[in-house]
This record gives structure tokens, sequence and C-alpha cells, in this order.
């Protein structure tokens, strides 16, 4: 966790330009890699809201995201030609490199900002690339008058809604926004690391295993070490 | 006879088997004593074994190439079946083989192992951690991730230090002007042939130079000096059934703290598998923190230590050259810990805090406070061997032991 | 201790020892047994490799009368001939030089059992590929080419294999059955997909 916010913080710092002081704390998310359905909804929205910019090259051949529409064929591979200069990441590893709390944090913290060439900017990525595609089902997001930020309690670090209120509602109520997008994230984790649930189903396998065995080689070395032991038990 | 046997008879008159046998393995006597610590030099060849295998699977659809390298890791861990499980070993396993290695130098560092007669064994092991810090970081190389490319870089960048010929041996190693596909391709060359089979031939040396002389044992007494009617030491058991099966217990618990790592946390929050080599290697971007692997991490932190390029460079190479000569250091008439005096074993405690301290320190960014620790903890660490000829041999021991404590 | 004790000790120690050892033996046999699995699983197609040997599917609309079509499936030559009338009516007449007439050996689905070894006839699905040593055989659907008796077919260069426009193979060459058939079927009258029919694709 620490190194995650070491690298936030670094980066943060080495941002080409900053708008505004940035100092907001990641979101906890709480994503089950168990839950298939969870999973399959946030690829269908990756399918829906996010395909037209983001590839995810490593998926090419993965059931769930052929199955929620996501394949080869209809992503933006070359986008060499990409307004505001910066190429969309492809995001099949995001989720290993920034953390999933990044992420959520990430996609919670739009907000509209005149001054942008996409008219949105991002707490956690100060001038931000990305437009505001979520706007539509978070609703518009403003930063938050002074009288909100003074609302802080002392040592609780700044969360983005700390900072930002809704000015206009989207087609989702907060609720079901932060359950989209925990969705997403948690299809974003799978989609890095879609072996996960084998994983630890053979580690208790095989550690099971090896509890068994173990207990069987450790009788059979203290049978043979008897020998030793008599025979230098008068020595210490 | 049983056809079974007659074969074995067949080629065991071609070929010494039966000699082999008694000589390395039923005849081979080891002290009885033996402790918690002897277990890693067993465990290091199992590693071994593991980083072979593995790494033979995974060079079948590795691409050695700057274009296919960071894809083919993709395509092993997600298309080939089990392909991440083999992945996920062959990390752990490069991980787990510095913490084997480390804990076996660390063994004979208080035992005195490298004393007189196994200063040759000694400087065949040195030469073996060697080997395998160059085999880690050409293998760290080949992911071809953001730390691979500029970890390699600033290693690489070391050899531009060396006056006159530096910027030379620089583009030499690299095999073009900047890190590129040249580089990654030797670096698959070298990681998957030439430096293991240095590797298994200095095994072989150190294995041979060591039954040669027989095992050290945790009292450091010499247990050929008390031999029985038949010629074998009174505190000495034969290898085999008492370590070959005492290891294969052993090697059990490690396999299960190996599995708990590979199936439960094989990234290791970030010290095994890195955030950034998630990243495919991005020439014209570096990233934010660049720091060796945790293993590299002590000498990575005596190198930053001194402000001065070469001069870091050197305090780096002294710090591994001076466990070289470790065993012409330690001037004490006795080899193991248990009977040396206060000074040694304070002088120990130093330099595992100091060593353990440049390997925490090697990891995080660089502040002034950690600088001066670093600066603090190097000094201990050269102290550590620089200061060993006058403390081992003046301090006082204590009287050795008859025969071997259990 | 009594010897006797001592001895009777000895026999339980030694019968443990052999129980312990077989067991162990038998729980790590199972274990290796086990560890080898992904090492050998490992060497299976991955799942590129397996979407490449997925079906392929194959647009016949423009093909010409007597017009050959190659396309590859699974790294294999597949020809799509379109039959005229004359060149089916050259079947019929070939049965006492062919090896397999009636297609009795397995070299094709049950659909292509027949005359023709296809399922409509006029359109001709084979994989072209020699059954000697794996050539690919020559088109020579010109009548007198190969020799003047020639009625038209197939000749392998390699070893001078003869076969007839079903892909049946002649007698006295080096080559032992007809042509294979893969697995195919219609989609429409348009296209038809190699390496999948009505009971399935065919497994790799």
């Amino acid at each position: 966790m620490m190194k995650y916010l070491i690298f936030i913080l670094l980066f943060l710092i080495n941002s080409i330009v900053v708008a505004e002081e940035v100092n907001i704390a990641l979101e906890k998310v709480h994503i089950n890699l168990r839950d298939k359905h969870s999973i399959e909804r946030g690829a269908k929205f990756f399918a829906t809201n996010c395909m037209a910019c983001h590839t995810l090259v490593y998926l090419r051949y993965n059931k769930i995201a052929h199955q929620a529409g996501i394949t080869y064929e209809k992503m933006p591979i070359n986008v060499k030609s990409w307004p505001y200069g910066i190429t969309p990441p492809d995001l099949s590893l995001e989720a290993n490199v920034r953390g999933v709390d990044w992420i959520y944090t990430y996609l919670h913290s739009f907000y509209v900002d005149p001054a942008r060439p996409t008219g949105v900017n991002n707490l956690l990525v100060p001038n931000t690339a990305m437009g505001g595609i979520l706007a539509a089902y978070q609703g518009q997001q403003i930063l938050a008058s002074d009288t909100r930020q003074s609302r802080l309690i002392f040592g609780h670090e700044p969360q983005w809604y700390d900072k930002l209120e809704l000015k206009s509602s989207g087609s989702m109520t907060p609720q079901e926004f932060d359950s989209a997008i925990t969705d997403v994230v948690n299809f974003l984790a799978y989609a890095a690391d879609p072996y996960h649930n084998e994983q630890i189903k053979i580690g208790y396998w095989v550690i099971g295993f090896l509890f068994i065995l173990f207990v069987l080689a450790y009788f059979l070395k203290k049978a043979y070490w008897k020998d030793i032991h008599k025979k230098y038990q008068d020595k210490k | 006879m049983t056809k079974k046997n007659s074969l074995f008879t067949w080629i065991a008159a071609r070929f010494p088997v039966r000699e082999f046998t008694k000589q390395h393995i039923t005849g081979y006597y080891a002290p009885r004593n033996f402790n918690f610590w002897y277990y890693f030099g067993s465990f290091s060849l199992l590693v071994l074994l593991n980083q072979i295998i593995t790494g033979i699977w995974l060079a079948m659809e590795y691409v050695p190439t700057a274009d296919g390298a960071f894809a083919s890791v993709q395509h092993i861990m997600r298309d080939v079946r089990y392909g991440w499980l083999l992945r996920f070993m062959h990390t752990t396993g490069a991980s787990a083989f510095f913490v084997v290695v480390y804990l076996h130098m660390y063994r004979g560092l208080i035992y005195g192992s490298y004393k007189k007669p196994r200063e040759l064994l000694w400087l065949i092991g040195m030469l073996i951690y060697m080997t395998l810090l160059l085999e880690a970081f050409t293998g760290y190389v080949l992911p071809w991730g953001q730390m691979s490319y500029w970890g390699a870089a600033v290693i690489t960048s070391f050899a531009s230090a060396i006056p006159y010929l530096g910027k030379f041996i620089m583009v030499w190693l690299r095999g073009d002007f900047t890190i590129s596909g040249v580089t990654l391709h030797r670096f698959f060359s070298l990681h998957v042939i030439a430096v293991p089979l240095v590797i298994l031939a200095l095994v072989f040396l150190h294995l041979t130079a060591l039954h040669y002389v027989g095992s050290n044992n945790p009292d450091g007494i010499d247990i050929k000096e008390k031999k029985d009617r038949a010629g074998h030491p009174l505190d000495g058991i034969p290898f085999h059934p008492y370590y070959t099966l005492k290891d294969f217990m052993g090697a059990i618990v490690f396999l299960i703290i190996f599995s708990i790592i590979l199936f439960f946390a094989p990234k290791m929050g970030g010290f095994f598998l890195e955030p950034d080599n998630y990243l495919p290697a991005n020439p014209l971007q570096t990233p934010e923190h660049i720091a060796p692997v945790w293993y590299m991490t002590p000498f990575y932190a005596i190198l930053r230590a001194i402000p001065n390029k070469f001069l870091g460079l050197v305090a780096m190479a002294a710090a591994i050259a001076l466990m070289f000569v470790l065993p012409w250091l330690d001037r004490s008439p006795v080899r193991s810990i248990r009977y040396k005096g206060m000074l040694s074993k304070i002088a120990i405690v130093i330099f595992v805090v100091s060593f353990i301290g440049l390997g925490y320190l090697g990891i995080q960014p660089v502040s002034p406070l950690r600088s001066a620790m670093a600066q603090l903890f190097a000094a201990s660490y050269f102290l550590f061997f620089l200061t060993m000829p006058f403390y081992t041999k003046y301090e006082k021991n204590k009287p050795l032991p008859d025969r071997v404590t259990a | 201790m009594t010897t006797k004790e001592q001895e009777e000790d000895e026999v339980i120690d030694a019968a443990r020892r052999c129980f312990l050892r077989r067991a162990t033996t038998v729980v790590g046999g199972i274990g290796a047994a086990a560890a080898s699995v992904p090492f050998i699983s490992y060497w299976l197609p991955s799942a590129d490799t397996e979407a490449a040997a997925a079906p392929v599917k194959v647009n016949i609309s423009a093909l010409e009368p007597k017009q050959q079509l190659t396309v590859s499936w699974r790294g294999q030559p597949i020809w799509i001939i379109r039959r005229t009338q004359d060149m089916l009516d050259t079947l019929t007449q070939l049965t006492a030089q062919l090896r397999d007439p009636d297609s009795l050996e397995d070299q094709q689905p049950i659909y292509a059992k027949n005359i023709y070894r296809a399922i409509k006839p006029e359109y001709y699905v084979a994989i072209g590929v020699c059954t000697h040593l794996g050539c690919i055989p020559n088109y020579r659907p010109d009548v007198g080419g190969i020799s003047p008796d020639w009625l038209g077919g197939f000749y392998c260069p390699c070893h001078g294999s003869r076969y007839d426009l079903s892909g049946r193979v002649y007698k006295g060459v080096p080559a032992p059955l007809n042509l294979k058939i893969p697995r195919y079927m219609y989609l429409s009258e348009q296209e038809i997909v190699i390496g999948e029919d009505k009971e399935g694709v065919e497994s790799t």
C-alpha cells in the first residue's frame, strides 16, 4: 500500500503542469474476484463505454472478454492520431500497474473544468487527457465550495468526495455508479490476472498435500534417527 | 538374478556407480550435529533444479526480441496452459534462491566454514554468488518491462565509470548505443545457456571441494581427528540415510513456505514483481523510482551512499571483494562463533543489522536522513571486515569441546 | 532392557521403517505425478494456437467452373474445385484403375463416402496433400495432359502419384490412399466452413 502511495505521490509531484494542489487519498474498493457476475457486468460496461478508446490487447483469447463483446477486431488498435497528444493506454495490466484503489478513485474524481480542452479535469491526475465519459452515469461534478472543504475532520485524509460535489445528476444514483465502477474495477483486476481463482484453488490443494507428505517424512526421519540418538545418548 | 539386478551389474561393471555411492552418499560421513543452518545448501540445489526446469519450459514460449518479449510473457501467463504457474515458480524461485543462498552464506560466516582447509570452498561459493547475481540481472531484463529496461540501463552504465575505456565498454556490453533489442537478445543467451552452464560447473566444483575436505559443523571442531576402528569419525554419521531423510523432511517444509508465497502472494506486494514492470519498456520515459530487486539492494545502497560516481562503484566492488578475502581476514584460532570472544559476536550482530539496514535503505527513495544512515551502515559493513584481523586475533575465546555438542 | 526386549524393539522398528518408507514413497509418487501435470499440459496447444486452428469459412460464390481455390486450414492447403458435368462423368469410367474406388478406407467423413466424395457433386473439397509422403499434388483437369488416356485429376510431381477428379488414388502409384476429405458443411449456397460439420468442430 505504502509503495503505491509513494508512487502516486512522486507521480503527482512530477506532473508536467499542476493546476492546483492535489492531495487526495485513494478510496479503498472492495472487489471479489470470485464474483463472476460482477466481472461480467464490468466487462459489458467496458465494452460499451471504454473500448472506443482503450484496448485490452492481452485479452484477445479470453472467454469472458469475448462473451462481453470485447473482441480484438473491435479494438482501436492503432490510435496514432489522437486528440490531446496522448494515446489512451492499453488496460490489460492497468490493475497491476496502478492498483484497484487507484483506478476506482480515478474514475470517481472527474469534475467540470472549462480551462481544459476536454472540458473536464481529474483530482488524481491533474490535466488528464481522458474525457468525461462517465459523466453520463455519475453526473457532472464540480470542485466543492470552501464551506464543504472546511467540514473536513482533522487527521482524516481528504477523499475525492470531500473535494467534489455533484452539479447535475447522471443516469445512475451514486450507489449505482459506485457499484458499476466496482464491477469495472473487478473486471480490470480479473483482466490483469485471469488465472487468479485457479491459482488460489490449486494453492490450497498443494499446501494440503505437502502437509500430509511432511507428516510422513517427519516420522520416517525420526524412525531412522532413533539409531543416532540411541548411539550418542550419553553425549550431549 | 532378476533382470533389473543384472542391468545394474552391467552398468556397475562399466561405470563407478557403486564406488560413487559409497564415497559420496552412503559412505560420506558428515558431523552428527548439523542444525537448522545446514539445510540451506541442499535447498539451494533444490531451487537451482526448479529454476532450470521452469526456465527450460518458459524458454519454449518466450520471444527474445524487443517487439515480442513483453507480449510473449503475457502469452505465457494467459494463453499457455499453466503458463502462469511456471512463470510464478520461476520468479518466486529467483527470490527464494537468494533467501536460501544468503542464509547458506550466513551459516558459513558464523561457523567459520571458510577457514582452513575450506578457503577454496568459500571462494568457489563466492563465485557462485556473483554468477547468481549476473543470472538474476540478465533474467530480470527479459520481460522487457519498464524496470527491466531501466534497470539494465542503470547497471550497464556502471561500466562508463571505468576510466578511459568506460564508454566503449558500456557500448560493447550493450551491443548498441543504448539499451535495445540487441542487448535483450544477448542477455537472453547469457541467461538461458551461458551463465547456467557456469553455475552448474561451479556447483560441481563446490561439492567436490566440500567432499574432499569434509563438512564443518556448528562447533567448528574437526570430526576427523577422532576416528573409530573402522576409520570413520566418531562424531560422523553416514549422509545416507540420515541427512538424505532429514533434508527431504526439511525440503518439504521449505516447499510449504515456497508454495504459500507462490500461490497466495507471488508479487509479494511489489517486491518480487514490481508494478512498473507491468508497463512495456519505454525508452522515452523513466519510471519515478528505479531500484534493483531486493536481493541486490544492500550493494545498491552502498553505491548510493557515496556521492561520487566512480568511488561509489569502487565501494560497491570493495564490499563484494571483502567477502572473497574473508578466510584471510579472520585470524581467530577458533572457527565457530560459539567459541569466539564477545567482540566477534558483537561484530556479527552489527554486520547483520548493517546488511539488512542497507538492504532496506536500497529500496527506499533517497532522503538526507536515509543517505546518512546508509553511510553509517556502509561504514559498519566495511569495519566488520577491516577490523576483523584485529578483534579475531586479540579477543579471548572459549575453550573448545572435546567432542561435538548435539 | 533385556536382549529379548531389544530384539522385539528392533523388529518393530524395522517394520515401522518399512511402512513409513513405502507410505512416503507412495504419497511422494502421487505428488510427483501431480507436479508433472502442469509441465505436460504446458505443451498442449495454447489458446492462440487453438484459435488459429478454428474452422475456416470460405465464400464460393465467385468460383468459376473448373476453377480451383486453395485456402489454409490448420496449416494445410484445402482445395475447393467447382466441377463441371463432364468432369463428373469421368468418375464412373475409372473404377478398374483405382485402388479404392468405393472409398472404403477411412479417408473421408460419412457424407463424402460416395463417388463424388463430396456433399454436393459440384463442389469438391479436399485436403491437398498427397497420401504418399505429403507433397501438394498439381491440379490437372486437362484431358490427355499427363498421359494420352488421362481424363483429368491430380498429379503429384514428387513421386508420380495420380488421383482422379474425386481424389481417388490410381493403382500402381506410390500413394496408398485416396486424398483426405476434411469435415465441412454448407452454411449457405455461397459459404462453406472447413473443419466443422453438424456433428461439431474437428478436435485439435
